[in-house]
């Protein structure tokens, strides 16, 4: 794109520096909430344009979409206590100066030394170049589900944690049905959440050869769900013990280290499957993982441990 | 036609980053949120342009995540958000709305 390249990505650096500092230091939380979404909007941009469309689309899911519905909601909680003056924070805190700039600053330059030593052409060869044996044929998902497959486990225990805490703090508020009701949300759930389903499907088949995969599908189906929950209807609880949601929620993290422990048993490494059966196994990891990001999403979006008593009054879609 | 797309996806990230000064000076949250809806069409657009220019149509699915998402963000704020914002601005009827003060710093 030559010149106009060059134009572009200076125009997308400004406006990310401007809304990260926007995201971080504004004083009203709401402006702060939308400069963050619309930090994620650019952010998945920056990575189209630094050719990485698998960042792009985890960014565009996660980043921009579900945590911006996240956090747009977890306004309604904190707004009559106003966004606090970070001006006074600044001038009254001399520890920021003498204690965390030099920290931060000295963490920034330890990172950037240990970049600089990097070897120079990476893994990306090695990644390649033994993708026949991975059972998929996109080095990404290879490198996710099979080569680095710990990573993506402590990934999904992350949230699985997440959920664990947030359901901790005590039952969902009783603000989690609609404040507005409208007749135009019922219909525009209905009329979306297939379309949610079918695309979280389409980039779950899309990421054995393609950009795609679980985390992307897992947050398209979880935001399909909050859409659903928005729209009026009712998480689908039938008991104290929340039915089969705890056998989906930590099914993901269960099934990755069931195949890792049965891999390290049959005389591999952890998380060493035989080549025969790797691409069946990927399969079932991939589907299984991508069910539990989608319900976690959704169960840390509840603010709370769900009840079937609490939500009776609840309209029903 | 090709060597206008790149000219069009300059521009339309002009046009965003004249359109954050609704977003620091609003002066209501419905500004900032129709705002960042018109970001998101922007970059569904930009997005599919980059796509034609690099001929790698993997992009396309990020474009259609883009645009089933700030859906989500739209309802998000019209059920949850707004109503919760104007009632803390009822609530502070003495002072300015909490969307109303333009100091950064």
């Amino acid at each position: 794109m030559g010149l106009v390249g060059q134009v572009f990505d200076a125009l997308l650096a400004i406006a990310l520096v401007w809304l990260a500092w926007q995201a971080t230091r504004a004083a009203d939380l709401f402006r702060a909430v939308v400069s963050f979404i619309v930090f994620g909007l650019l952010m998945a941009v920056a990575w189209v344009r630094l050719e990485a469309p698998d960042i792009a689309l985890a960014e565009a899911a996660i980043g921009a979409g579900a945590t911006g519905a996240l956090l747009l909601s977890a306004l309604d909680r904190l707004a009559p206590r106003r966004g606090r003056s970070w001006a006074r924070v600044w001038r009254a805190d001399a520890r920021t100066w003498v204690l965390w700039v030099p920290a931060v600053m000295a963490l920034a330059g330890a990172l950037t030394a240990a970049a600089w030593q990097l070897p120079a052409p990476g893994l990306g060869a090695v990644a390649t170049g033994a993708l026949e044996q991975s059972g998929v044929d996109h080095a990404v998902t290879a490198v996710l589900l099979n080569f680095r497959a710990l990573d993506t486990l402590l990934e999904i225990g992350v949230l699985v944690l997440a959920a664990v805490a947030v359901w901790s703090m005590g039952p969902a508020p009783a603000a989690s049905a609609p404040v507005m009701p409208s007749p135009t949300l019922p219909m525009l759930g209905r009329t979306l959440f297939p379309v949610f389903v079918l695309v979280a499907a389409y980039l779950l088949w899309r990421g054995s050869h393609a950009p795609g995969g679980a985390f992307p599908a897992g947050a398209v189906l979880g935001a399909g769900g909050i859409l659903m929950l928005l729209a009026g209807a009712q998480p689908w609880i039938r008991s104290a013990e929340h039915g089969p949601w705890r056998a989906i929620l930590s099914a993901g993290f269960a099934v990755m280290l069931f195949a890792a422990i049965v891999g390290a048993l049959a005389g591999g490494a952890f998380f060493e499957y035989p080549a025969a059966i790797a691409s069946h196994a990927i399969l079932v990891l991939e589907v299984t993982a991508g069910m539990s990001i989608a319900l976690l999403l959704f169960a840390v979006y509840l603010r709370g441990e769900p009840h079937p008593a609490a939500d009776t009054d609840r309209q029903r879609c | 036609m090709n060597q206008v797309y790149p000219f069009l996806a300059a521009g339309l990230l002009l046009n965003i980053v004249v359109g954050l000064v609704r977003i620091l000076r609003g002066p209501t949250a419905a500004d900032r949120m129709l705002a960042a809806e018109m970001f998101a069409t922007s970059a569904i657009v930009i997005v599919l342009l980059l796509a034609f220019v690099t001929g790698s149509f993997a992009l396309v699915d990020v474009a259609l995540i883009f645009s089933l998402l700030a859906a989500l963000a739209c309802v998000t704020f019209v059920s949850r958000a707004w109503v919760a914002l104007e009632q803390a601005s009822d609530d502070a009827a003495s002072g300015p709305p909490p969307g109303d003060r333009g100091d950064t710093q």
